[in-house]
């Protein structure tokens, strides 16, 4: 193979690598995608059962968890029982060691509190605590009378051969003379014996399992010595990625940025410093050298592989993990130079090569030197791997003294009496060791998740089933119809707006209202995407305000360019030196007043604050420039803005006929998007609508309300079969689902034959979103559980003024559910609030079902995103989701570290995932399997997620009430006839007074 | 009616007994076993902010309309041991030097505890996060009032050690303990050369009363009682201990360091009051300073040189924190300057202004994004090649790099400082156990067991504690 190819396939497999990073992107653009969409084309347990070695992170809940699910009732001894056996398949059956047979011993492994320390702990337990004179608590006291009872009479008619029988017997006599108590004696000596048993027999059989030993010297050398290269290199990594990245917090930037990643590290390094660093004293010569050869960042990379002594079969595994390493910021590196589009400072072509090539180098000096504190004499670097292995010590997930533990418990539990024990033959032994050892704590943990998972997804499936056998819902002649975005926070003010008034009817369609485009706000310097983040817009909209308001428009925006620039060199002067000085000796002591309002009076100061900003905010009266000429090219310019008439109607037409409502249209039809406030939060983009790339859905809904309200629009779609009554009047809103406030777009277009209605329609949304506060504060525990109406509406604004509220809202934790198909087949069910819902008719769809194949490309991807994020935040906080976020520190405008210096935080805090039950999502398509199966083969993205895994499905027939889910490959009817859903009169019946999870139930009110 | 003795004496015990009473019901009761709750906790802390406050202002008050500047509050000799010439006494000062300090110290500490009730709402660590608050409380108002150096060291350590327990709140990543331990040294040495100077004061006057050192009269009109020498002898330890305490070069790596704890810990402790607390030890010194020009030119350049290494080091940072660290430091090493030039009053202005703003700036520092943006779309994009204040030239790009490493003083301190430190213990460690075999008259392998980190420790539990760190 010549050089170059050479090259370039370290390039690919540097690229392939990326595909595992963090996909985040920038902090103020949420992207909700699946943390591990790098893994999705394998199927879900495969890839969970490499994320440890590959990320270090947990592929599911610890067992602890679980097992308090169990407990509390969450996950059925039923549900474990079902998903063993249909796990084990053919073999759930088979007799193990002659004594029970492998669901009963995974069963009794699952449903119990088996306990399993560490050794030292196990040693403490034994000599210690009671274990050895008590039967576990949870033994019913029967079967631990027959256990004494065998065994007293087997060691009493002892066969002379059974030299544990003797030994206890001798033990049994000795104890006896010295106490009273008889009856503690004989339970004690059943345990020692039963424990005796075990411990020597699993001694003779045990056969470790030892991992494959790390792939990166620095985790071996760590394991070895404890000397951690990384902590060297990441210091100075951290920061010269944060300066390289830096999109404008730093007053001084990075002096040869421009240069790009590879040569600007060099330029900054190769000068010598007062002092350096020990391990990084040969790093000035390194790049000096590495310079002056001209070589480029990839010779550079295939250079300190071979000095690593990487073998070329090995390369992608270590490259893999070299990137992983730090894989925020790498992650970072990668999303500015893929997606220059979202960042205001993007990262050239190459710049994530250039990345490994500097990280490499420093890898090699920093374990030259921790090789070098080890060994006296260090031999090439080529080497120390060999070294290393062979000094580690290995390191079993399970030891022999834990196994005999966890089987010692398992006896109490199943019953095995000593006398069974020591009569099984080796062989028999080391069927069950084995058989102990393949069930490990992983196998244990995916078995928990799938009872744990198909709890919900019986709950759901039971739900729909049940609601669909009850006749659809819907008005004949609708008073007002609301478009809302599949978002699951929307679940409830659509369920309350339908319990409120029967004329009313809802809608779900995904938050971007089928208008992707770069959206910039009359008060806003940039554009932003409001599309999902999958889809790179073609369209470009801003927000003017109409000509009358231009003066005033002017003068504002001169105030705020004042403010603006007085506060940006007031606070710029506070970090100065002499002026600073002057500045905080002066203006600090009046800092006290903000201070003390803000966090002892948080409503107050909100209030006053937006009263403030309403003198210079941009004049309410605006207009979203929509319109461009045929001939132009879109773009940012002035005439490049907005979207011809052609373009429109296509757009309408798709909107109208994805959610299926081309007939019977109210007069007044509201399209209301969402999005969010809070203060003091860089997550505050994780709250807007993930459909929207983490900006509020406002401003598409308002453009295809404009849109459908325009004539030649109407004519286009009147020419395409869709007829919208003359008086029909669509308009665009903004949901505030952190403060239930709505506002809506252009009411001064309104004509006055639709004012009543639009005020009747406020006194609906007014009550529904009372309700809709009085619903979410259930799941707050500062908000009391009897809170009124009118207070939890308080409660949920105040929480959005509060410079200290790290939970303004909880987004779209608990989604559990998604549902695509006719709402009024589902009307009235409460779905608290956990389920997706897009609307879709499939009576309206041709026969290709053309319509819901356009659906699906953009919903299951959106949604199980969204899901996958937060389910793996939840499963391992500290990996896959950003942490607590108290120590957070905004690094580069770009993300979070922890504290003050760490890798760059992805994912969901702590803190909105704190109630999400980690569930993989469940789809529920009205539609025919076959016609599933059809749509999903067509497509690359859907066929992975469906293949393998990532997400339940099932469909729901469009002329009866069969469900069908996807079991083993394929679609099988689902067997409703045990379901049953409870009922209640109202949302506020069902949900009063309780904080957790509630089950789904028929809200019988509405109908 | 009572007399205005009394009145002083109940209202000053009040402020000195409201932290301690905090102390003692946040900290003693769950050895009780009593689980308080959350809002038990923030309830208590504000009732006895609120207590302490209102009884300090009413002092300031009452000295006001009296025209009186300076109240003592002695709390008598703890320890007495004639023979020895050694007594600890316990006695707190009401003058125009604390009682700001104290005022400023209550109001923070009072919002910093509204901030933190709300934001550590569910958090694991919420009670653990009151008790060092508790602490570090007490600390503030002892080190505050503190009448004699006894009592100034007392809060002194009260605060040292919960900042240090506080930047490693986070224990279970490896960075806060890290860090947590590194703050932990500094002020290790910062208070040796505390704990020199107080037994140097006590020996040069017999009394560690800063009315017998400083004289009687009320701040800052005292006239210090000791030769120029003595006052440089003792000043440079007070500096020592006030360099440590403030960050000032070449201690001033531990404060962007220390940005690991929960936003309120950092605001309130590190950015605002405890880096001020050296400036304010100097500031209570300040007499002393008077007899001595070499100390006074000694406090203007370690103050001068740090504020010009930290304005430059705050230029280049690119995360907010230490940004606010940075430019924390700048303001504190001006105020030493200020100290050092003889401008009382304006070093304390200097001081209330700043702690008031940084705290504003730090509880609000996961705002920058929104802040950015707002100025943004009110000014228009700011142009990205911007050229720096400095051009490109290779001086300039050697600056970079300086600051960037933080004026390498870090290095100093690890390299040059705690590796020969640590090499000539662990060379001792090895000559005695040779010396000892020698002794035994046994082979040296035989007698390592006492090796103090040998590799063979690091168990694979201990190992795997650590598997979810990432940086």
């Amino acid at each position: 193979m010549n050089r170059e190819s050479k090259l370039e396939d370290l390039r690919q497999a540097i690229y392939a690598a990326a595909e595992l990073l963090p996909s985040q992107g920038p902090i103020t653009a949420f992207a909700f995608l699946n943390p591990l969409q790098g893994m999705e084309s394998l199927p879900f347990d495969e890839a969970m059962s490499r994320v440890k070695r590959i990320y270090g992170a947990e592929a599911y809940l610890e067992e602890t968890r679980y097992f308090a699910k169990v407990q509390r009732g969450r996950i059925t001894v039923e549900d474990l029982r079902t998903v063993i056996e249909e796990d084990l398949g053919s073999n759930a059956h088979q007799p193990i060691g002659g004594l029970c047979d492998r669901t009963e011993l995974r069963l009794s492994l699952l449903a119990n509190a088996i306990h399993c320390g560490v050794d030292r702990e196990l040693d403490w337990l034994i000599a210690e605590s009671q274990t050895l004179w008590r039967f576990r608590s949870d033994v019913s006291s029967s079967s631990k009378e027959a256990m004494i009872k065998t065994t007293m009479e087997w060691i009493g008619n002892s066969p002379a051969d059974s030299h544990y029988a003797l030994q206890s017997l001798g033990a049994l006599q000795s104890n006896a003379s010295r106490q009273t108590n008889w009856r503690s004696n004989q339970e004690s000596t059943t345990l020692r014996l039963l424990w005796e048993i075990i411990r020597s027999e699993i001694g003779k059989v045990f056969k470790q399992e030892l991992p494959l030993p790390e792939v990166r010297h620095r985790d071996l050398l760590r394991r070895t010595n404890n000397i951690d290269c990384d902590q060297w290199v990441h210091e100075l990594l951290v920061r010269f990625c944060s300066a390289y990245l830096d999109q404008g917090q730093s007053n001084w930037r990075l002096p040869q940025r421009h240069l790009g990643f590879f040569q600007s590290f060099c330029a900054h390094h190769r000068q010598s410093m007062i002092l350096t660093r020990r391990w990084q004293r040969g790093l000035a010569k390194e790049l000096a050298r590495i310079v002056d050869l001209g070589m480029s960042p990839l010779e550079s990379i295939e250079e300190s592989l071979n000095i690593l002594g990487v073998n070329s079969s090995e390369r992608e595994e270590y490259l893999q993990a070299t990137l992983l390493a730090l894989r925020g910021f790498a992650g970072m590196i990668w999303q500015t130079e893929i997606r220059p589009d979202r960042v205001k400072v993007p990262s050239p072509p190459g710049t994530l090569v250039e990345y490994v090539a500097i990280r490499l180098i420093l890898d090699r000096l920093a374990l030259t030197y921790g090789a070098r504190q080890i060994l006296r004499e260090i031999g090439p670097l080529s080497e120390l791997r060999k070294h290393l292995i062979a000094k580690l010590r290995p390191r079993p997930e399970v030891s022999e003294e834990q196994q005999s533990y966890v089987l010692f418990q398992m006896a109490q539990i199943l019953g095995w009496p000593a006398n069974q024990l020591a009569s099984l033959k080796t062989s028999q032994w080391a069927e069950l060791s084995e058989e102990l050892n393949r069930f490990s704590s992983h196998q244990r943990r995916r078995l928990f998740h799938l009872a744990f998972e198909r709890g919900t997804i019986h709950q759901s499936l039971n739900a729909i089933s049940c609601r669909v056998q009850h006749p659809p819902i819907s008005p004949s002649k609708p008073k007002l119809q609301v478009i809302c975005c599949i978002d699951a926070r929307e679940e409830s003010i659509r369920r309350h707006l339908e319990e409120i008034d029967d004329e009313i009817e809802t809608f779900g369609i995904a938050g971007f209202f089928g208008v992707p485009m770069y959206y910039r706000g009359a008060g806003d310097a940039q554009f932003a995407s409001h599309a999902p983040i999958v889809v790179r817009p073609k369209h470009w909209v801003t927000e003017e305000v109409v000509y009358s308001f231009e003066d005033s428009h002017r003068n504002r925006a001169q105030a705020r360019r004042l403010i603006g620039s007085t506060s940006r060199r007031l606070h710029a002067s506070s970090r100065g030196s002499i002026v600073g000085a002057i500045v905080t000796t002066l203006i600090g002591p009046l800092a006290t007043a903000p201070l003390l309002s803000r966090v002892l009076f948080p409503r107050l100061t909100g209030s006053l604050h937006r009263t403030a900003r309403q003198f210079v905010a941009p004049p309410s009266v605006t207009r979203l420039h929509l319109e461009r000429n045929a001939n132009s090219i879109p773009g940012e310019s002035d005439e490049g803005l907005g979207f011809t008439v052609a373009e429109m109607a296509k757009f309408s037409e798709q909107a109208l006929r994805d959610i299926g409502l081309l007939e019977s249209f109210a007069r007044l039809v509201i399209l209301m998007g969402h999005g969010t406030s809070c203060l003091n939060n860089p997550h505050e983009s994780s709250y807007h609508c993930g459909a929207c790339s983490g900006s509020p859905g406002g401003p598409n809904a308002r453009a295809l309300a404009a849109m459908l309200n325009d004539l030649r629009v109407r004519r286009i779609l009147h020419e395409n079969g869709i007829e919208i009554p003359e008086d029909t009047f669509f308009l665009g809103a903004l949901h505030n689902t952190a403060t239930e406030e709505i506002r809506f777009y252009d009411l001064e277009l309104l004509p006055s034959s639709q004012i009543a209605g639009l005020k009747w329609a406020r006194e609906k949304f007014s009550l529904a979103t009372q309700r809709d506060a009085q619903e979410r504060c259930r799941r707050f525990e500062s908000a009391s559980l009897g809170i009124s109406l009118n207070d939890a509406l308080l409660h949920v604004q105040a929480r959005t003024e509060d410079l200290a509220q790290t939970r303004p809202e909880y987004g779209n934790s608990t989604n559990a559910l998604c549902f695509v198909g006719r709402r009024r087949r589902i009307r009235g069910l409460y779905l608290d609030r956990r389920s997706f819902l897009m609307s879709y008719d499939p009576s309206r769809d041709d026969a290709q079902t053309n319509v819901l194949k356009r659906i699906l490309g953009a919903v299951i991807p959106v949604c199980q995103g969204i899901n996958s994020l937060y389910s793996f935040s939840a499963i391992d906080s500290a990996s896959w989701g950003a942490g607590t976020k108290l120590p957070h520190n905004v690094t580069s405008l770009l993300g979070v570290m922890d504290g003050a210096a760490s890798d760059l935080r992805t994912g969901v805090p702590w803190q909105g995932i704190d109630i999400h039950e980690p569930v993989r999502l469940q789809f529920i398509i009205e539609t025919r399997p076959e016609q599933l199966l059809a749509i999903i083969q067509g497509n690359e993205v859907l066929s992975k997620i469906f293949r393998n895994q990532w997400a339940h499905f099932a469909t729901l027939d469009p002329d009866s009430t069969q469900v069908h889910c996807y079991v083993n490959g394929q679609f099988v009817p689902y067997d409703s006839t045990q379901a049953s859903l409870p009922t209640a009169l109202s949302s506020l019946e069902w949900f009063k007074g309780k904080r957790d999870h509630l089950p789904f139930a028929r809200i019988l009110k509405s109908q | 009616m009572i007399s205005l003795q009394e009145f002083f004496y109940y209202a000053g015990a009040t402020t000195v007994c409201c932290p301690l009473l905090l102390l003692a019901f946040i900290g003693l009761l769950p050895l009780l076993g009593v689980t308080l709750s959350e809002r038990a906790m923030s309830r208590a802390t504000q009732l006895c902010v609120w207590v302490g406050a209102m009884a300090a202002i009413s002092i300031v008050a009452v000295m006001w309309s009296n025209d009186i500047f300076k109240v003592p509050l002695d709390v008598g000799n703890w320890v007495n041991i004639p023979e020895e010439h050694f007594h600890l006494e316990i006695k707190f000062v009401f003058d125009r030097l604390s009682l700001p300090f104290l005022i400023l110290s209550y109001t923070l500490c009072g919002v910093v505890s509204a901030f933190a009730s709300r934001y550590l709402h569910r958090d694991i660590g919420y009670y653990r996060f009151f008790l060092f608050y508790a602490l570090f409380f007490l600390g503030m108002v002892l080190s505050t009032l503190a009448g004699t150096i006894e009592t100034l060291f007392l809060g002194w350590e009260l605060v040292g050690l919960s900042s240090a327990l506080l930047v490693a709140f986070f224990h279970s990543r490896k960075n806060p303990v890290r860090n947590g331990l590194r703050v932990w040294s500094i002020y290790r040495i910062s208070d040796g050369a505390f704990l020199i100077a107080a037994l140097s004061m006590h020996h040069l006057t017999g009394e560690g009363d800063f009315a017998v050192l400083m004289g009687a009269e009320p701040w800052p009109l005292g006239v210090a009682a000791v030769t120029s020498s003595q006052a440089l002898a003792v000043g440079l330890l007070l500096l020592v201990a006030a360099a440590g305490k403030s960050a000032l070069v070449p201690f001033s790596g531990w404060l962007p360091r220390a940005m690991e704890g929960p936003t309120p810990s950092s605001a309130v402790f590190y950015g605002a009051l405890s880096v001020h607390l050296g400036a304010y030890m100097l500031l209570r010194a300040s007499p002393l300073l008077d007899q001595s020009v070499t100390l006074r030119v000694a406090i203007i350049l370690v103050g001068g040189l740090t504020a010009i290494f930290a304005a430059l080091a705050t230029s280049v940072q690119t995360d907010i924190k230490s940004v606010l660290a940075f430019a924390s430091l700048t303001q504190v090493s001006l105020i030493v300057v200020e100290i050092g030039l003889g401008f009382r009053y304006l070093a304390l202005c200097h001081i209330i202004g700043h702690v008031c703003l940084r705290t504003l700036q730090l509880l609000r520092a996961p705002s920058v994004l929104n802040d950015y943006r707002s100025v943004e779309d009110a000014i228009g994009l700011t142009n990205n090649s911007e050229p720096s204040s400095l051009k490109v030239s290779v001086f300039s790009n050697w600056l970079y790099r300086l600051a960037m490493e933080r004026g390498t003083f870090d290095i100093f301190l690890d390299e040059y400082i705690v590796q020969p430190f640590l090499a000539t213990f662990e060379w001792l460690d090895r000559m005695e156990r040779r010396w000892l075999s020698l002794l035994a008259g046994k082979s040296n392998s035989q007698t390592t067991v006492i090796s103090n980190v040998p590799a063979s420790q690091n168990t694979p539990e201990a190992l795997n504690a650590e598997e979810g760190e990432l940086s």
